[in-house]
């Protein structure tokens, strides 16, 4: 295992799902039930039985839109403040009609959700407005239980194989060109259409702790969907809204004040005093996170040491059981305990990510990109905050839609010379006998990340990080040197951590006011909604570069009146505003 | 530029009296994510599962899954 | 060229390993069945549950959770009295998994067991199965010596949502043990009437601070202007949770006299519980509620100083 050999495979299919984690296994069934006959190929570049962002699970909804607690037109209002008006509608409101059938489905897979005594749905209220929090006691099983679907369903999976590039022709998408993780070998796969489920871009930043792989998203999530997306020409969205959380210390791991919440858990200031105005997990909040760790009055803090013991008990249980199982270690190896002490909090690296911000490869409401056939779900297409249930309900989406697509397309032809090239780029470093290592490569564009890209964005600093990233991509092109096919996956995964940070500092450049809080402040601009009432596509220019243009935002479908407005977008209470209903 | 051999403390250990790799199980390095884990073969012919590659994102699949309570997560000490 | 698929193999051929002689073989081939997902593999598995080894019944009690129906059932039944006891516990987990209500027809057959464990782990599987059937013996289990049977015998009734229940759930709702009357409570929530009323009142008085606030929680939903005095004195309650969820059904039942009585608990030092009282100021909208409320407007608290906000503009509209 984990030599270099020499093969090329070509197969064909119908639909390629590219990414085994969320998104991508519910995109594969979707399209396997409304169409039995095609033949639907589901790629992952681990094992799908443990791959992506919940690989061990995950610990509740956070926006579930239930009949009865919230509707799709509240939760519409809601996403479209919190992103700071720069949204599409349609996608959020047909995700906000559609979620509630993919609950019941998950359900019916075995996926469990909190009910109470009578066995109803217990939706949790977190704040004034909406109730959209459903915990899963036993989220553990998530993946467990999509891998037995897919498997009943007779699906096609092909774990270990990278897609390393989209192949496109005739102006639409052919296929994608694939690389084996433990053997670098080549496959070539044809496709009618291709469904994108490649996860967040979450190795850009360095964490705090300054171990490469002690990101908060699971960092197999490199990015490659954005990178992928950008080389076939399809737009990419405000990516210059970054994705930042926050966290528990060090850990890195989510903090999840939203499970904590109802039962009454909260941040807290050194003071142990709640500081945080914003209802929502938008930049607003992290600008105030921010500036409470700045001002003299952080460290910030979970605070859990107020509530009684059976509460805690509860929290502990849920928060050290899924998502992240290791953080009860974690507290005990630090020796730290939710009911002494409130436990140290911080904010995250930088990341892209539309399971929490508005940023993306550019979809409308049927999960198509700006590219024919090429479709996109989850933490890399832009329907902001989709968060999990986002990537199973756009995942549904993109699977039924690219049946209806393949009905009346064969197979776009493309150029073979492409995939030649593509074969020399990615085993150019496999053809070097000395060099430099992806870890370093990438360790040193993810540090410059963190010196020059991270917020409060300057220009200067931002201009220095694109003539830096520049040396740095030139060491990747001619002396990266890998020793086995394991090493060449972390080396295509550098080549895409790079290709993010390119686009990082070329759309927060391109976008000349400050908007979404801490996500894109630039100190040298106020927000301009004359000028930037709009959305930001990034599209790979003719020199090679990215390339920017403005987009209209389309009209809303669930018009915002005044007190809407005052009510969920006010969310910093100064002196003289009047909460509306 | 000639590369090194630095050596680095891994966080996943397995307890070789309990693997059953020389069964053909291969549970751990199939579940974990970043594929990190190998088989080893021990002087005597027997297999063993190890940590190959220092890139543990802790998640814990291998440790939950192994069918004999072989594997144990430690964190990585860069961030303890 | 590396196998580009992962591979769908005949269930027969890998069951053969079931008859290897090394346990870890055995485990393995317990593993590929499971991975299948083929109901064809369940037999096998099944067959697996009686191994001579420890390690192949666990594996095979925790990968029957992939399966489903009245043979999976019956093989983790046996797994429930496993002389070891991961094997058991593994067992107990995978029968809540089930969701096919034939599943629930070998369940049936060994709830009058008298062991405990089996007991509750029946119960367990019971509870989501939702069959009408196991209303009676669920009932009949209310009067187990053990309080853990108890609790999951009443959390089968609480499920099934029979009003015909209601005399087995006030009467659990008495039970001695504190768990099971907090979860007798929380069964009320789909019902209303006096029946369900008074018992809901009796647990606001309950020793137990957690019975109590599971009672003021679920008058939310089952209970009528009737208890407004009952959680009046909630608000009372040493433990500040209580009082919360006190505070909370008020304002969901529209008990506007109660805001004279909320209003003063402003002044309390307990940022979660003002946070509520606010909100709910605003729900009941009560003009008297603006001398309790006006001087938070820059409450300390963000939490706090935005319901109080919220509040004072509802009660404005009201007044107007």
């Amino acid at each position: 295992m984990d030599d270099i050999l020499d093969g090329i495979d070509q197969i064909d299919c119908d639909i390629l799902v590219i990414g085994g984690g969320t998104a991508g296994p519910m995109a594969a069934l979707k399209a396997k039930r409304k169409n039995p006959e095609a033949n639907v190929v589901l790629l992952e570049k681990a094992h799908v039985k443990r791959s992506g962002a919940i690989s061990m699970g995950m610990d509740g909804l956070n926006n579930s839109v239930i009949p009865g607690y919230a509707t799709p037109e509240q939760y519409t209002k809601e996403i479209t403040i919190a992103n700071d008006g720069i949204v599409d509608q349609a996608p959020i409101y047909r995700y906000a009609e559609e979620c509630y059938g993919i609950i019941q489905e998950l359900d019916q897979f075995g996926i469990r959700f909190q009910k109470d005594q009578n066995g109803e749905y217990d939706v949790k209220k977190v704040h004034h407005i909406g109730t959209y929090v459903l915990p899963m006691p036993n989220g553990d099983t998530v993946k467990k239980a999509l891998y037995r679907q897919l498997r009943k369903a007779r699906i096609n999976i092909s774990n270990r194989f990278m897609a390393t590039r989209l192949l496109t022709g005739e102006g639409r998408v052919a296929g994608a060109i694939c690389v084996n993780t433990r053997s670098a070998e080549f496959l070539v796969i044809r496709a009618k259409a291709v469904i994108m489920c490649l996860g967040a871009a979450g190795r850009l930043g360095l964490p705090t702790s300054g171990y490469l792989y002690g990101t908060y998203e699971n960092p197999t999530n490199s990015g490659e969907g954005y990178s992928m997306a950008y080389h076939a020409g399809a737009g990419l969205a405000n990516l210059e809204c970054y994705q930042i959380n926050p966290l528990i210390k060090d850990y890195n791991g989510p903090a999840c004040a939203y499970v904590a919440g109802p039962l009454g858990g909260y941040t807290a200031n050194a003071q142990g005093d709640r500081f945080i105005e914003c209802d929502y997990w938008s930049g607003q909040m992290m600008q105030e996170f921010y500036d409470e760790l700045q001002g003299g009055k952080g460290p910030v803090y979970l605070k859990l040491n107020h509530l009684a013991e059976e509460t805690v008990s509860e929290i502990e249980r849920v928060l050290h059981i899924v998502e992240r199982p290791t953080r009860g270690h974690f507290h005990e190896g630090r020796g730290t305990d939710y009911r002494k002490q409130m436990i140290e909090m911080h904010i995250s690296e930088i990341g892209f990510c539309s399971g929490h911000s508005a940023s993306g490869v550019f979809v409308d409401r049927n999960a198509e990109t700006t590219l024919k056939g090429l479709y996109a779900a989850g933490d890399m297409a832009n329907v902001p905050h989709n968060y999990m249930l986002g990537a199973f309900t756009n995942g549904a989406i993109a699977g039924t839609e690219s049946v209806d697509f393949i009905k009346d397309v064969d197979f776009a032809s493309f150029d073979m010379g492409e995939v030649d090239r593509e074969r020399e780029r990615v085993l150019a470093p496999t053809k070097r006998d000395d060099g430099i290592p992806p870890n370093q490569i990438e360790y040193k564009t993810r540090r410059l990340v963190n010196d020059y890209l991270q917020p409060p964005k300057v220009t200067a600093k931002m201009l220095t990080a694109q003539a830096r990233f520049e040396e740095v991509r030139h060491a990747m092109e001619t002396e990266m040197v890998v020793k086995d096919s394991h090493e060449l996956m972390r080396a295509l995964e550098a080549s895409s951590v790079m290709d993010c940070a390119d686009m990082a500092a070329s759309a927060s450049l391109y976008r000349t006011e400050s908007r979404w809080g801490l996500y894109h402040n630039r100190v040298e601009y106020a927000q301009n909604d004359e000028d930037w009432f709009c959305h930001t596509v990034m599209t790979k220019g003719s020199d090679g570069k990215p390339s920017s243009t403005k987009r209209d935002v389309e009209d809303y479908i669930v018009p915002l009146d005044e007190a809407d407005k005052v009510a969920y977008a006010n969310q910093r209470v100064t002196a003289d505003t009047v909460a509306a209903e | 530029m000639p590369l090194a051999q630095t050596s680095t403390a891994v966080p996943v250990v397995v307890d070789d009296a309990l693997c059953i790799a020389d069964k053909g199980c291969t549970v751990c390095v199939d579940v974990c994510p970043l594929d990190v884990l190998r088989i080893a073969v021990q002087d005597d012919g027997t297999k063993t599962a190890y940590m190959k590659y220092d890139e543990c994102w802790y998640c814990m699949p291998c440790e939950t899954d192994c069918p004999t309570g072989a594997v144990t997560v430690n964190l990585p000490f860069l961030l303890r | 060229m590396s196998a580009i698929f992962d591979a769908f193999s005949d269930i027969d051929d890998l069951a053969e390993d079931l008859n290897d002689p090394s346990p870890g073989a055995r485990i393995m081939a317990v593993m590929e069945l499971a991975d299948s997902a083929d109901p064809g593999a369940i037999p096998y598995i099944a067959s697996a549950i009686t191994d001579e080894d420890a390690g192949v019944r666990l594996r095979a009690a925790t990968v029957l959770t992939d399966f489903d129906g009245p043979e999976t059932s019956a093989a983790l039944v046996i797994a429930l009295t496993d002389v070891d006891e991961e094997v058991r516990k593994a067992a107990a987990i995978s029968l809540t998994e089930l969701k096919d209500p034939e599943a629930g027809t070998p369940l049936l057959s060994c709830i009058a067991s008298t062991n405990e464990f089996v007991k509750v782990a029946v119960l367990g599987g019971l509870k989501e199965l939702r069959r009408p059937d196991a209303l009676a013996p669920a009932i009949e289990a209310l009067q187990d010596a053990s309080p853990v049977v108890r609790a999951a015998a009443v959390q089968v009734i609480g499920w099934l949502q029979d009003e015909t229940a209601l005399p087995a759930m006030m009467a659990a709702a008495q039970d001695a043990d504190a768990n099971v009357r907090r979860t007798a409570v929380a069964t009320f929530g789909f019902t209303s009437g006096p029946h369900a009323e008074a018992a809901l009142i009796k647990a606001l008085g309950d020793e137990n601070w957690q019975v109590r606030e599971a009672g003021a929680e679920t008058l939310a939903k089952a209970g009528s202007s009737a208890v407004q005095g009952d959680l009046m004195v909630a608000l009372d309650d040493e433990y500040w949770q209580v009082r919360l969820k006190a505070v909370r059904s008020l304002g969901k039942l529209g008990l506007t006299a109660a805001a004279p009585k909320i209003g003063p608990m402003m002044t309390l030092d307990i940022p979660n519980l003002r946070k509520e009282c606010a909100a709910v100021l605003g729900e009941l909208a009560d003009p008297g509620s603006v001398i309790f409320l006006q001087d938070y407007r820059d409450d300390a608290d963000p939490d706090v100083r935005k319901n109080v906000r919220w509040a004072l503009n509802k009660i404005a509209k009201n007044v107007a």
